[in-house]
């Protein structure tokens, strides 16, 4: 049995449906209509102690309710869900300690204290030794780059220093699984580098499993080896994100910068546009390689300049997306 | 509990950082505290009692329901402020946390100037009794003690049940000012002094009466029913339920979120 086995679990929420005007919010007053949301619906996945799993889906998907189902704050209405031989909403008060939850748009710091009367608390909080405490304090410290910034009321703090604290924060007790969720949302690319780097360390160190959800696709790319797609509630792919891309990452967008007018058939070329520098062209590589287009082009033409645009993850998604239908 | 004393050192630390507005909110509890003090006050220069309460009955009785209201407001502030937690998604940050939930809802927010109403609340206190020839006996004393306590019990059930209000929905939450800042103010009085709908009302869906009448009748020898004076023991029953209400409102929150 794997470290993490969620089995065909769904939840549907209960809304009341809001009509506008007044008549229909007069007669809804009366009568509540309700409408009823499957927000995941049978979803299944395994996970191995020390995996980095990247969970993605487009905003609704359903994300954070199986973020909420995984971390006990939620009980689904059918399926189970065994986390280290644990269901986390039936042993809420034992599992929590295992894990560690990083939203990125709450804070779970006090606004106007520094960092360090935060992590005192949390140490009561979780039953945390002094030994381990300081150890782990000192690791973290060092690692998150905080020596300056942990005595600094939180409110005087820039946004990629506060996650820096508020990844320490959920640390602390040593969790042996994290859910980040949005953890660079917003942070300038030093920060979003060095919020990746330690996060990485930290699952090769100490094996901790960690679950990403993340719309920022670089940040997908450069710490998940496995993702897990979602949509309308449905598992839509899980596995390696590198086959994923072979599948649908082939096309590739070529600028070239010509002064002279190129005529230019092959198969591969999936559309040529005339821009006022000269042409932009999309090409397929299961059919045609880069250096084999090239090789053509430039017998023909003087090419002045050229810029190849890899396929972003986001255009893969977007992709994904469509071909799903959601 | 450690961590619950911890909890609120941070909120007074939190606070004091506004130290200009820490100190005027201070002086200004004192101000608002005895407007309420200063409309009793002059009440009692029309008449001379309200049926057949004195000024510094009414007063001992003000007092106890001041005292077991501002209790709550410092240490159970975050009961009062619960629809916030609810709204913001704070409640699901609680939830990660391996320790009692009610505690965790208590300290998540405190308000350390209503401490200012706390000690004029015992001020006044003294004052009343110092005024009132009252012989007192033991049973007296553990009497009086009750009410302190019951009075904080009261409003923390009542606290508990608004804040359950919240599992349900976030709209209309003025409903709930009704029984606690409503309930405050009528109880500020001895219950006796409204008609007898009143009396049953507060004796049974929201026994005041156990707080602020049987136990008074007692300690000023109006009545001499020792039970009385245990009356407010009751409310430890009264609790009960209400805890159970708010976790099932937790559970419910478990099944159906925000």
């Amino acid at each position: 049995m794997s470290f993490i086995e969620v089995r065909q679990i769904s939840k549907t929420f209960k809304l009341a449906k809001k009509k506008s005007g007044l008549k229909e919010a007069f007669k809804s007053f009366f009568k509540r209509e309700y409408k009823y949301i499957e927000a995941v619906s049978d979803i299944s996945f395994s996970i191995e102690k020390g995996e980095i799993i990247g969970y993605i889906g487009p905003n609704g998907a359903g994300k954070s309710t199986t973020i909420k189902i995984l971390s006990g704050i939620l009980n689904p209405d059918r399926g189970e869900c065994i986390i280290d031989g644990m269901t986390p909403w039936k042993d809420r008060k034992k599992f929590v300690k295992k894990i560690g939850v990083v939203f990125g748009q709450r804070s779970q710091l006090w606004w106007d204290i520094p960092t360090e009367d935060t992590f005192l608390l949390l140490k009561d909080i979780y039953d945390i030794t002094d030994d381990d405490y300081q150890r782990n304090k000192k690791d973290l410290i060092e690692r998150l780059n905080l020596e300056d910034i942990i005595n600094i009321p939180v409110r005087q703090l820039s946004l990629g220093q506060r996650m820096r604290c508020e990844i320490a924060a959920s640390l602390l007790h040593n969790p042996e699984i994290l859910f980040l969720d949005e953890p660079t949302i917003g942070l300038d690319a030093v920060s979003k580098q060095l919020v990746r780097d330690f996060i990485k360390r930290l699952n090769k160190e100490k094996q901790t499993t960690i679950i990403l959800t993340s719309h920022d696709t670089s940040d997908i790319t450069a710490l998940a080896k496995r993702i897990i797609l979602i949509g309308k509630g449905k598992v839509l792919y899980d596995g390696n994100l590198r086959v994923l891309k072979s599948k649908y990452d082939t096309e590739k967008n070529i600028s070239i910068k010509t002064k002279e007018k190129l005529v230019i058939k092959s198969k591969g070329i999936k559309t040529k546009k005339k821009t006022r520098e000269g042409y932009d062209l999309v090409i397929d590589t299961n059919e045609i390689s880069i250096s084999e287009l090239l090789n053509k082009i430039s017998k023909k033409i003087t090419i002045e300049d050229i810029d190849i645009e890899n396929n972003s993850i986001d255009n893969l998604i977007v992709k994904l997306y469509e071909d799903y239908k959601i | 509990m450690k961590y619950y004393f911890k909890a609120l050192a941070l909120n007074l630390k939190s606070e004091l950082e506004y130290r200009t507005s820490f100190i005027f909110s201070f002086i200004s509890q004192i101000i608002i505290f005895f407007s309420y003090y200063f409309v009793i006050l002059s009440l009692f220069t029309k008449f001379s009692n309200i049926k057949g309460f004195t000024l510094y009955e009414v007063l001992l009785c003000f007092s106890i329901v001041q005292f077991g209201y501002s209790f709550n407001e410092v240490f159970a502030r975050g009961l009062d402020k619960f629809d916030n937690l609810i709204i913001q998604g704070g409640f699901d940050r609680l939830l990660l946390r391996p320790k009692n939930i009610i505690i965790q809802v208590l300290y998540n927010e405190s308000d350390f100037v209503k401490t200012s109403r706390l000690f004029h609340a015992l001020i006044i206190l003294v004052v009343a009794i110092t005024h009132l020839n009252i012989k007192w006996n033991i049973i007296k004393i553990i009497c009086l003690l009750l009410m302190m306590l019951s009075a904080i019990i009261i409003f923390f059930s009542i606290f508990l049940l608004a804040a359950s209000y919240c599992f349900i929905t976030v709209q209309g939450l003025e409903v709930r000012n009704v029984f606690t800042d409503g309930g405050k103010h009528m109880a500020q009085y001895p219950i006796g002094i409204f008609s007898k709908g009143f009396i049953y009302f507060f004796t049974f869906i929201i026994p005041y009466a156990f707080v602020n009448y049987y136990p008074l009748l007692y300690i000023l020898g109006k009545s001499n029913k020792t039970i009385y004076a245990f009356s407010p023991l009751l409310l430890f029953i009264y609790l009960i339920p209400c805890l159970i209400i708010f976790y099932l409102g937790v559970k419910r929150y478990g099944s159906v979120g925000s």
